[in-house]
């Protein structure tokens, strides 16, 4: 190339910090989490095994009320002036408190982040922000295909670690439970608010729910 | 007392056996588990010497030897036959000629939870062959001299399937443990109000700086080690170690990120660290001066430019607003605005 000789090191030193001085900008600011120190939400891992299986849980989950929260965002986006306005801007408060409670449990537990992150950023607010172009029955159909793969998902997770050993984990299945509690009063609400009345309820639906269970697979990994 | 005699004289007698066959063919495969038989049987003979109880598999009752047993039998049943011809004594030994580091023996002669596993074994071998290092390099000399040191044969290193790859992670991860500790303590200082939290910049400074001191005894030899880490098979353990080593670093920094800020910071540190230590290894400056103060720079570098970062956003929303604006002036002006 004319513009950099690769064998310079001063050309790599300023390519270098070109490509840091991008990675700086296209950083969220983090949330602000509270400062509570002791949020051991599980026991230390015995094995790495253990280790594994616990961290791909906080890390999905987090995953999953970080792509939740852009949904409603990209929803409000839309609706936020709308009748529903207040109604999804409720979900959204609910949500955000899910996403702090894991942010803390994911640094405190020293858990890595999945790094698809700015994937689901993007992902869930167009995914929220299509849907409630469709009206406000999209919108709640949107919600009540997220909210029920999510509720079938926690599920499944508590009955795993039930099945491992429900006095080790209980404070982790006790945030699981309560969480899951809350998404199925989501989905109970979407459906009360004419989720079904959009046209193609069936096929939004499980596209939706297909496109959730892939990202569940691919954040526990990756 | 006869009985002991016996064991003593047979486990001296296993042992020289051992070394004799090890002598001429250390690289071959078989003759490296042959080795490792004979060193787990001259182990175990050791240590039924001291014991109270028989070593025989299924008589023990108590729970406090279980341990010892369950071990052994996952992962010696070859040597089980060998090793009960040799059972032996069953009063608890006084003296222990061969083995002055490893005395477990309490009063009452039980085994228990100090037994050493193997791994227990290896590291001891390892650690104690650091110090053979800065003389035959991280090879497979310096562990048998190391080995030699504890009163094992030389033939002890087949149990060693990655030779000098072994020495050289288990020294990484020694020093990395050793920076957790240090790291740790300073982090409970703070807690405790005993110290004021430091900056972030200075807090990673210091951090790289202790762990790379830790490498100056070892400094001639360096790029050896580094070249055996950079082979593909020991790849993932030294990527692992790396990984593990700046996630400290951060998390005792203060870092609580939980989106992409998590894995900029570390990728940034893991280069700062990288960078320095190559330097460290051209340095020949007093003390490494020079290296430190390449550190300090990098470190400034990365501050500068999340400090610029910052400037860029905010000069970026700034302009968006402005351009906003001059958008409504202009719909304003145009008449756009207006309904009719």
């Amino acid at each position: 190339s004319i513009y950099f000789d690769l064998r310079s090191f001063r050309d790599l030193q300023a390519i270098s910090r070109v490509l840091i001085l991008f990675l700086f900008l296209f950083n969220q600011k983090p949330m602000q989490g509270s400062k509570n120190q002791s949020n051991v939400i599980f026991p230390t891992p015995l094995d790495s095994e253990e280790k594994e299986m616990l961290h791909r849980i906080v890390r999905v989950d987090h995953a999953g009320e970080y792509g939740a929260n852009r949904i409603y965002a990209g929803q409000m986006a839309v609706l936020g002036r709308s009748k529903s306005g207040p109604l999804i801007q409720e979900m959204w408060d609910q949500e955000k408190k899910h996403l702090q409670k894991f942010n803390e449990i994911l640094s405190e537990n020293r858990v890595r982040p999945t790094a698809l992150l700015p994937l689901w950023n993007i992902a869930g607010f167009a995914l929220g922000a299509s849907t409630a172009l469709l009206g406000k029955e999209g919108a709640m159909a949107c919600t009540v295909a997220v909210e029920e793969s999510i509720s079938e998902h926690y599920n499944s997770q508590i009955r795993a670690l039930m099945e491992k050993d429900p006095e080790r984990y209980t404070e982790l299945l006790q945030v699981i439970k309560e969480f899951r509690d809350d998404e199925m009063e989501h989905h109970d609400t979407g459906l009360e608010h004419d989720a079904e009345m959009v046209p193609g309820y069936w096929l939004m639906k499980n596209v939706i729910q297909l496109g959730c269970k892939a990202a569940i697979y691919v954040s526990q990994r990756i | 007392m006869a009985a002991l005699l016996r064991g003593l004289r047979a486990g001296r007698t296993l042992r020289g056996l051992s070394s004799v066959v090890a002598a001429p063919s250390a690289v071959n495969p078989q003759c490296s588990s042959l080795n490792r038989g004979f060193h787990r049987a001259a182990l175990r003979l050791q240590d039924e010497s001291k014991s109270d109880k028989p070593p025989s598999s299924s008589s023990s009752s108590s729970s406090s030897s279980t341990t010892y047993h369950e071990h052994y039998q996952a992962t010696e049943h070859d040597t089980a036959a060998e090793a009960s011809q040799h059972d032996s004594a069953s009063d608890p030994a006084a003296e222990q000629p061969e083995r002055p580091n490893t005395s477990y023996q309490d009063q009452s002669g039980e085994h228990g939870e100090e037994y050493e596993t193997e791994e227990q074994l290896q590291s001891r071998i390892l650690t104690a062959a650091l110090e053979f290092v800065p003389l035959h390099g991280w090879s497979m000399e310096a562990i048998a001299a190391g080995a030699e040191t504890l009163g094992l044969s030389s033939a002890s290193t087949g149990m060693f399937y990655n030779g000098a790859g072994d020495l050289v992670l288990h020294f990484i991860a020694h020093c990395n443990s050793q920076l957790t500790e240090i790291l740790a303590e300073q982090h409970k200082q703070v807690q405790l109000g005993q110290a004021e939290p430091k900056k972030t910049a200075d807090f990673l400074r210091e951090a790289v700086e202790t762990r790379l001191r830790m490498y100056i005894p070892y400094i001639e030899t360096w790029p050896q080690a580094m070249s055996i880490l950079l082979l593909p098979h020991n790849i993932p353990d030294s990527l692992k170690h790396l990984s593990s080593m700046v996630d400290d670093i951060w998390y005792y920094a203060g870092d609580r990120s939980t989106d992409m800020n998590w894995y900029t910071k570390r990728a940034v540190l893991t280069g700062i660290y990288n960078t320095t230590e190559l330097v460290m290894l051209q340095d020949s400056s007093p003390d490494f001066q020079d290296t430190w103060s390449f550190l300090d720079n990098r470190i400034q570098d990365v501050v500068n430019m999340a400090s610029s970062a910052k400037q860029v956003q905010s000069t970026g929303e700034a302009v968006v607003q402005g351009f906003m604006g001059a958008a409504v002036t202009l719909k304003n002006l145009t008449g756009l605005n207006q309904r009719r």
